[in-house]
């Protein structure tokens, strides 16, 4: 017993944005996340599951004057093999290779990873430095119902695990990632011994444009250290605009270290996870200024 | 009890129209009402690839895919694969090079590896490894797998 | 074909050749049916209630609401099965539990139904009531005095121990201490032998919980004929025991029990005991009438399952300044679970190790094996040594360390030779130990890495490189643990001469079924296809002890030769007697029977045999053998030479370590193993390779985290096996000291690969950083810790039972 009473597969955004609109609905896409998650008890069916895999417009990347558009439905292994993603955001096709496994990266898609809202999803602490913002669309209530669409940064997305500023009306359809200014430098690195499969004890997320030997528009953003993926400001305040030497980045590595507050879990203890954040925070900037 | 839903969509070549739980995997579907069961249950958290298929093209682990979600796609198991000239060097790469064990991941792994041919007709072995992440084999230590479908590889089968 | 078109036939040997496995090609086409993949019509699906507390009194349980399901045939308790007998190798475990809880695992209800989904949906509507009692969460609490008892005695209605006959066993008479086995061994002079020790070191280990991940789930098939005939479709390694025991459970003559067994998703030890949802699933089959099926999901796979079992271990050891060992002290704790299955008789392959890997003059050895409510431990790949040599290997390299020697000087110093008597009593009668050593040490350039490994210890940088070595002694010609270590083999040859090899050795993946053809076709001259082979039911098959002890090939490896030695010796007569020659001048090559000195063909074989079969006296070719290897059962004090053969090994394991993350690569692995002779190599390499990731697994990966009796990840996402991308290099050799005894002059090889790869990493992990650690595994964090200081060493006050 599932308590799903209607099962729908809508073909057009227009169509999907209407069924939202009626309430009460479980959105199905890849579904690498949401089986598991309903087999396990730990989320329960609404009475109507849409499968929006067939809704035409949501699938592909492109450039959309000073962004790149990713589709919601585009799947992991796209993003991965995406010449625009490569060179405009090669840190993000970079994370895509350490997501789960190849199967998984063949079902999952970006809009997924990102509603999941997983302290530790893969893709959001790469997303989050690459200053991405989501697009939502949704309809009025009116009868032919307009659709509208607003923009949420995804630093601001995420309001706990599980947990977005999505509307129970809303659907994501889209991520746009502003194209990098010149001497922009991105670099992710998730822990683990494994090169992918594996659920992330910690990530890392590093951007800024590089000028005379130092950073500025610094983002920095660590995973699976909160609730939910985080930007670190004290450690981007650390770094901006000074010069990348190793005083700068062993403040800055104590800085992370001091301003997450992870939890104690099976994969990690807090402290653990702290010592890894300014280890490789450390590393991951001594890469940038050493590159 | 559950909802209910009809679907029709290509498996192995035959098309086929069949009832399922709306909340029922793919695998489940296959095991157990079309009564293929060379695709295996190991884990049903998309963490062992025992039960890996290839969907329009791709592969995926069919503990985490939805029944209804089959619906209009094409879908190729074990027996599809067993079944087709092309991927024989393949099977027979995992025979002679040992391969095999228990036999109880191999459909899986043979599934996986033949997505990779298509995919990277000339993957190394390192390629292949990460290919073959999500597949788990307790037998082999996976060497001979991976030399099976890097010979594979090597005599242009896919 | 005429034999006068065929020309010369030249003696060709199948031995060391690489045999495909013969169940391959179903298994690579996905036509192998497993149990899990098994219907029998008219079968009903059952599932298992297990307990929600740790360790509880059971006050109530209320079925009723599960029974009035529609769609449920079935649901058992405790109190609807009165007859049952208490199963495992201390008879101190009830299948299901009336009355109290032990563990998170233990079997409350059962419900058979028309499909899994309603069987689950029932076990959700029974109603049980507990009242929670203290748990004992480790080993240390167990022997603490008062500590909570997992058996006490029942009580009568004063209160006073119920009045029992003898011999009731513990599930019924309970156990006045949570002691559930001791293991006491010594040999020498331990006093004397440290009074003239110049250099003892003392450590304490300690080892942690894995468990086998067959990547089939458990599962399970029974149903009972009209006449009350059983017949169950198992998984089980040991059929003939089973067949035996379940007999005993159900009170019926073993006659009327029959076990096939299908393909099997992996074994590794975890099949050799009954477990609960066996002999569960046979009363609910009993009870509905109908055929039950029941098979684990994973999680239940990892809650329900036997684990290896978790050791704290204080080792002793000292030499004298030119190197000699002079004595080992050991005391050791182990972590029973709730119950008793093969995980608690380890200590017998421990004090193997510790005795008489080495030549050691003394050796004092205790084992305490303890209950707890944690999952209970079973047989496991190694059967106990891997945790003994992950001490004793560790304590080499220290104990040359603090003498100034080469750790592999010391190592050939003291490594057995053949002819060797240990104090044990095991008598190696073929011995490729210092072989082993020397051949791996060169392959890996062991002396040289180590030295600038140790060297480049304080380079700039990160990543430190390790190398370590160690080595391993296991029985490799069976086990003489049962009164018969011995294996039967039917063989038939038919008209065509094909041969049906009816063997009692069950196939587990191991690649069994292959070798055995291959040894049979060795002798009668015939290629592997030739052979069919029947292991799967004990209403055909002879009977054979089981998968366990790596003795297969060479206790079903031995048996098989026999029979078809003496089919072959039938043959020969039959062609001489025919052509009026002499038997001796014959042999059997490439499917005919030829003249040995020329190889000139005679007649074929398949002729031959029809021959016999259509002749006046009609003769079918078709013979029996039994072996029993010549070794003894040990003495109350555990010394005899318990098995016909001993295989060696040794490894080196080289690593990379992150000293930022704790993070341990394996890079490469270099092993040799003494194999007596290779038989089947592609099958050989298979296993070692596998059993070498087997080994990285525990060494570094897997951890199944117990706390206070709760299995924190029971899923393949937190419970980590080796994944394709992280294998290290295999470098793979075998040294062939022909035994005697052995098929072909081989020996088993099954355990051996997994054993050493945990001591070596820890060799490795210290040549690489100065940092040693004694607790496994090495996950990223806990090598982390030790670099920084932050670890605390195993600690036990090693304690001595009055």
């Amino acid at each position: 017993m599932t308590g799903i009473e209607r099962y729908v597969a809508p073909a057009s955004l227009d169509e999907a944005l209407g069924i939202l609109q009626q309430g009460e609905v479980t959105i199905l896409a890849g579904g690498t996340d949401l089986m598991p998650q309903t087999n396990a008890g730990r989320i329960g069916f609404k009475p109507t599951l849409m499968n929006i895999r067939g809704v035409a417009g949501l699938k592909g990347v492109t450039l959309d004057g000073d962004a790149i558009r990713i589709g919601a439905l585009t799947t992991i292994t796209d993003l991965l093999n995406d010449p625009l993603v490569k060179k405009h955001a090669p840190v993000l096709a970079e994370a895509c290779d350490h997501f789960a496994s190849d199967q998984i990266r063949n079902a999952g898609t970006l809009g997924g990873n990102i509603n999941n809202a997983s302290p530790a999803g893969d893709t959001l602490v790469p997303l989050i430095v690459l200053d991405a913002v989501v697009e939502l669309a949704s309809k009025d209530g009116s009868a032919n119902g307009a659709v509208t669409t607003r923009r949420v940064p995804l630093a601001e997305f995420f309001t706990g695990p599980g947990r977005t500023k999505r509307a129970a009306n809303e659907l994501l359809t889209a991520v746009r990632i502003p194209l990098p200014k010149p001497g922009h430098v991105a670099r992710f690195y998730k822990f683990g011994a494994r090169p992918a499969l594996d659920i992330s004890t910690i990530s890392i997320g590093i951007a800024g444009v590089r000028k005379d030997g130092a950073l500025t528009d610094t983002r920095v953003a660590f995973g699976a250290v909160a609730p939910t993926p985080v930007r670190a400001k004290q450690t981007e305040a650390a770094l901006e605009g000074r010069r990348l030497d190793g005083t700068t980045i062993a403040t800055a590595a104590n800085a992370a270290r001091d301003e997450v507050n992870p939890i104690d879990d099976v994969r990690a203890t807090a402290w653990y996870r702290k010592e890894l954040i300014h280890n490789m925070t450390k590393r991951m900037l001594d890469h940038v200024a050493q590159a | 009890m559950s909802l209910k839903h009809d679907i029709e969509f290509t498996l192995n070549g035959v098309r086929k129209r069949v009832t399922v739980d709306v909340a029922m995997n793919a695998l489940d579907m296959l095991r157990d009402v079309v009564g293929l069961t060379g695709t295996k249950y190991g884990c049903g958290e998309g963490e062992c690839g025992a039960c890996t298929i290839r969907v329009d093209g791709t592969t995926l682990n069919s503990c985490l895919m939805f029944a209804v979600d089959c619906n209009g796609r094409e879908i190729t198991t074990i027996e599809g694969l067993a079944a087709d000239p092309k991927a024989d060097a393949l099977r027979e790469a995992f025979v002679e090079h040992g391969a095999v064990q228990c036999g109880f991941c191999t459909p899986g792994m043979v599934v996986q590896a033949a997505h990779i041919l298509d995919t990277n007709p000339d993957a190394d072995a390192d390629a292949i490894k990460r290919g073959l992440e999500g597949n788990l084999c307790r037998c082999t230590g996976y060497k001979k797998i991976v030399d099976a479908v890097e010979s594979a590889a090597c005599c242009g089968a896919k | 074909m005429n034999v006068a078109e065929k020309p010369v036939i030249a003696a060709e040997s199948l031995i060391g050749q690489r045999i495909q496995k013969k169940d391959a090609p179903e298994k690579a086409a996905g036509k192998t049916r497993y149990i899990q993949d098994m219907v029998v019509p008219g079968m009903l699906h059952a599932k298992i209630l297990r307990s929600a507390r740790v360790h509880a009194k059971i006050l109530s349980i209320d079925t009723s609401a599960a029974k009035a399901l529609p769609g449920v045939h079935v649901v058992l308790t405790a109190a609807d099965v009165p007859d049952q007998q208490p199963i495992g190798v201390a008879r101190d475990h009830l299948p299901l539990k009336g009355e109290r809880v032990r563990s998170l695992r233990d079997e409350i209800a059962a419900v058979a139904a028309d499909s899994e989904e309603i069987a689950e949906a029932a076990l959700k509507l029974i109603r049980v009531e507990y009242e929670d009692l203290p748990i004992v969460a480790g080993p240390e609490d167990a022997i603490k005095p008062g500590a909570p008892l997992l058996h006490p005695a029942p009580l009568d209605a004063d209160g006073q121990p119920k009045a029992l006959p003898p011999k009731t066993p513990i599930a019924f008479a309970g156990k006045a201490d949570n002691i559930a086995m001791r293991f006491d061994y010594t040999h020498g002079d331990i006093a004397a032998a440290e009074a003239e020790s110049d250099v003892v070191v003392e450590d304490t280990f300690q080892l942690h919980y894995v468990t086998h991940c067959c990547m089939g789930v458990s599962g399970v098939i029974a149903e009972f004929d009209a006449s009350g005939n059983l017949l169950m479709y198992s998984n089980t390694q040991v059929p003939f025991l089973h067949k035996r025991e379940f007999a005993e459970y159900l009170n019926i003559d073993p006659s009327r029990v029959r076990i096939i067994q299908p393909p099997i998703g992996g074994g590794f030890g975890s099949k050799l005991d009954i477990y609960p949802f066996e002999v569960i699933c046979i009363f609910l089959a009993r009870a509905a009438q109908r055929p039950v099926k029941m098979v684990f999901t994973r999680e239940e796979e990892f809650l329900a399952s036997p684990t290896r079992q978790p050791v704290l271990l204080t080792l002793r050891s000292g030499c004298k300044k030119d190197g000699t060992l002079t004595f080992r002290q050991v005391h050791t704790l182990h972590d029973n679970g709730a119950y008793t299955s093969w995980g608690a008789t380890t200590p017998f392959v421990m004090m193997q190790t510790f005795s008489s890997l080495y030549r050691v003059p003394a050796c004092d050895y205790h084992t305490t094996v303890v209950y707890t409510n944690n999952p209970y431990a079973g047989s496991f790949r190694g059967y106990g040594n891997l945790q003994a040599t992950f001490a004793i290997e560790q304590h080499m390299d220290m104990l040359a360390e603090k003498m100034g020697m080469d750790p592999l000087d010391f190592r050939m110093k003291n490594a057995q030779d053949a002819g060797e008597v240990t104090g044990q009593g095991m008598t190696f009668k073929s011995c490729g130990f210092k072989e082993c050593l020397t051949t791996a040490a060169e392959r890996s350039d062991y002396r040289k890495k180590h030295a600038d490994n140790i060297a480049h210890r304080g380079d700039p940088g990160p990543v430190k490189r390790g190398i370590g070595i160690a080595s391993m002694l296991h029985v490799g010609g069976g086990a003489k643990i049962y009164p018969s270590d011995g294996c039967g083999t039917i063989l038939k040859l038919d008209d065509f001469a094909n041969v049906t090899l009816i063997t009692g050795a069950s196939e587990i993946g191991q690649g069994s079924e292959t070798v055995l053809s291959q040894l049979v076709c060795e002798e009668l001259g015939l290629p592997i296809s030739a052979v069919t082979v029947v292991n799967n039911d004990t209403a055909i098959t002879p009977w054979d002890v089981g998968v366990h002890a790596s003795r297969t090939t060479f206790i079903a490896g031995n048996s098989a030769i026999g029979a078809a030695r003496k089919a072959k010796a039938k043959i020969l007569a039959a062609a001489a007697k025919k052509h009026g020659c002499d038997e001796t001048t014959l042999d059997l090559r490439g499917g005919f029977v030829v003249v040995a000195e020329s190889g000139e063909p005679l007649v074929e074989l398949a002729r031959l045999m029809r021959n016999l079969h259509f002749s006046d006296k009609a003769e079918l070719v078709m013979t029996t053998f039994y072996y029993e290897p010549p070794s003894v059962h040990q003495d109350k004090g555990f010394k005899g030479d318990v098995s016909a053969a001993y295989a060696w090994a040794t490894q080196v394991v080289e690593v990379e370590v992150d000293t930022d993350t704790g993070i341990v690569k394996m890079t490469k692995v270099t092993g040799t193993h003494d194999v007596g002779r290779v038989l089947n190599r592609l099958g050989l390499e298979g296993q070692i390779e596998g059993g070498v990731v087997m080994g990285q697994g525990y060494a570094l990966t897997e951890n199944l985290i117990v706390e206070n009796g709760v299995t924190r990840n029971p899923n393949f996402r937190d419970y980590k096996l080796v994944t394709a991308p992280e294998i290290p290099e295999m470098d793979v050799t075998f040294v062939e000291s022909r035994d005697g005894e052995g098929p072909q002059g081989a020996k088993g090889v099954g355990e051996a690969p997994s054993i050493c790869i945990a001591a070596a990493a820890a060799n490795a992990i210290y040549n690489a950083t100065g940092v040693r650690i004694f607790g496994l595994p090495f996950t990223p964090e806990a090598v982390y810790r030790a670099l920084r200081g932050k670890s605390e060493k195993p600690h036990w006050q090693a304690w001595k039972p009055e």
